[in-house]
């Protein structure tokens, strides 16, 4: 963050944290949905064929929705890289980040990948993500306890970009629909790559051009 | 020469037969007429006549186009009048138009086999039918009671009876128009005119168009999965669903679903709920579709999945 902080201009900067803060709403309003715990509401509607024929599903689907939004606001502060007054904050906020990511929300999520919507395509997709997720914050954790800072910071620009693909996917699942009003799964074939391909790639660019 | 001796005789066997039948109709029918005297039972008659008449509903409306100025046109809608049961004094049937079924009373006159038929008179749309049989066709007109409430006080008739049969093949035919013509949904646009660089923004409407997945997946034949309808656009979903009901001969109160049956020639309206007609599969299957057509309702173009 503290190239950020040289190279990104203030004003982008504030528009990036005003930009998360809105989605980060979206995200909250979507797992409001699920308080309640319901079996067969929103994502579910169309899920009942994995709920009724596989008991572990709703636990990992369950674990993912709940875990996940405490993974990207833990993430953000984390990213943030300050501690605003109090001890060790980012330091808890990261250990938060990577506790709920390594043993909750990526093991479930990959699980998820394997029923994902959309056939093959998606399927490899969500799998691919979901490992990688967990590799590269594992990574960012070893590199962390090793005090490689300058590592630990780029592995965790990767975690951190795969897990806004929450919010990417969703994004571009909106643009797309709005734009050529595709079948639903043919939506979802193309946004389960759209939504963590590019965010990678930017940060490899902005790794190699020595921004992070 | 011997097989036609043979097919004469046989001809002669049945049509004697048919003769025997159709004395023995008129004496039981006498029969009865004795019984009537002593009870009250009132006397059925011309049960030949009963059933569904199908067909056009014509009158002139004032029509407003979207360019241009008013003009008087002939508006066509799909009518079904039923005849229930006839009697020395009594008609009694309904009549459905838009799915707004109502019942009907009257008079059948046996000389010039024409019927006089009112609705009951409590609602805007109703009025009086003027109808002549002719073999299987039944045409004539009808007068709405209150001229001033409806926009052809004056329709002509012309219905063919049909039979209604419920039959788990039918399905919207392969040539069918698909594109729903009652939704249209507004978009805007930009233009942007090269030659001055002015940027101009216009709404054009947009209508949904279903897909060949309606001619495809038969929710009456087949246990419908979640799989079967992922991919699919709610149009296509509320057709799927709806041709359940058509098959049954539910009376639709919304013109898309009756923009799409009314252009096949088994759909006939018959009753304003079927629910109790579904088989099993046929409720499984509406209540899967029911939950997918929400969910695209819901999710389809919003920020989620």
């Amino acid at each position: 963050m503290l190239s950020v902080k040289k190279n990104i201009p203030n004003p982008l900067k504030i528009l990036l944290i005003i930009g998360f803060g809105y989605f980060f709403w979206l995200m909250l309003k979507i797992t409001f949905e699920y308080i309640p715990l319901k079996t067969d509401v929103s994502f579910l509607m169309i899920k009942q064929t994995e709920v009724g024929q596989r008991p572990e599903y709703l636990y990992f689907f369950y674990i993912h929705v709940y875990t996940s939004i405490f993974v990207l606001l833990s993430g953000f502060l984390a990213i943030l890289r300050k501690d605003f007054g109090l001890k060790s904050f980012h330091k808890n906020a990261g250990k938060i980040y990577i506790f709920l990511i390594l043993f909750l929300a990526a093991p479930s999520g990959i699980y998820m990948g394997i029923f994902a919507n959309g056939g093959v395509y998606s399927k490899i997709s969500f799998v691919i993500l979901g490992g990688f997720w967990w590799y590269s914050t594992f990574k960012a954790y070893q590199l962390a306890r090793h005090k490689n800072f300058k590592e630990h910071k780029q592995w965790m620009w990767r975690s951190f970009a795969l897990t806004v693909s929450a919010i990417t996917l969703r994004m571009w699942k909106v643009i797309i629909v709005y734009l050529f009003h595709p079948n639903p799964m043919d939506v979802y074939q193309i946004i389960a790559w759209m939504g963590w391909i590019p965010n990678i790639i930017l940060i490899e660019y902005l790794i190699t051009k020595k921004y992070i | 020469m011997k097989i036609l001796k043979l097919t004469l005789v046989s001809m002669l066997t049945i049509s004697l037969v048919s003769c025997k039948k159709e004395a023995k109709t008129t004496d039981s029918s006498k029969d009865s007429l004795t019984v009537k005297k002593d009870s009250t039972v009132i006397q059925e008659m011309h049960k030949e006549y009963y059933g569904i008449y199908m067909g056009d509903f014509a009158g002139k409306e004032m029509i407003t186009p979207e360019i241009g100025e008013e003009y008087e046109g002939d508006v066509y809608k799909k009518i079904s009048l039923k005849i229930n049961r006839i009697t020395k004094d009594s008609v009694y049937g309904q009549s459905i138009v838009n799915g707004n079924q109502r019942p009907f009373r009257g008079v059948f006159n046996e000389s010039t086999k024409s019927f006089i038929l009112d609705e009951p008179g409590n609602d805007k749309t109703d009025g009086r039918f003027e109808v002549t049989l002719n073999n299987d066709s039944l045409t004539g007109k009808w007068n709405a009671f209150n001229k001033s409430a409806v926009k052809a006080p004056l329709k002509t008739l012309k219905l063919i009876k049909k039979e209604f049969v419920y039959n788990p093949n039918f399905m919207l035919n392969e040539d069918s128009d698909l594109i729903d013509w009652e939704n249209p949904k507004d978009f805007v646009e930009k233009y942007t005119d090269e030659e001055t660089g002015k940027t101009e923004t216009y709404t054009a409407s947009k209508n949904r168009i279903a897909s060949d997945a309606v001619f495809k997946i038969n929710a009456s034949k087949q246990k419908l999965t979640e799989k079967d309808l992922k991919n699919l656009r709610k149009l296509d979903m509320e057709i799927i669903k709806n041709s359940v009901f058509a098959r049954h001969g539910y009376a639709f109160k919304k013109q898309t679903y009756r923009n799409f049956f009314e252009q096949t020639d088994w759909y006939i309206p018959v009753s304003n709920n079927v629910d109790k007609d579904l088989s099993p599969m046929e409720k499984d299957n509406v209540a899967l579709l029911n939950r997918f057509i929400k969910y695209a309702e819901d999710k389809y173009d919003s920020f989620g999945r």
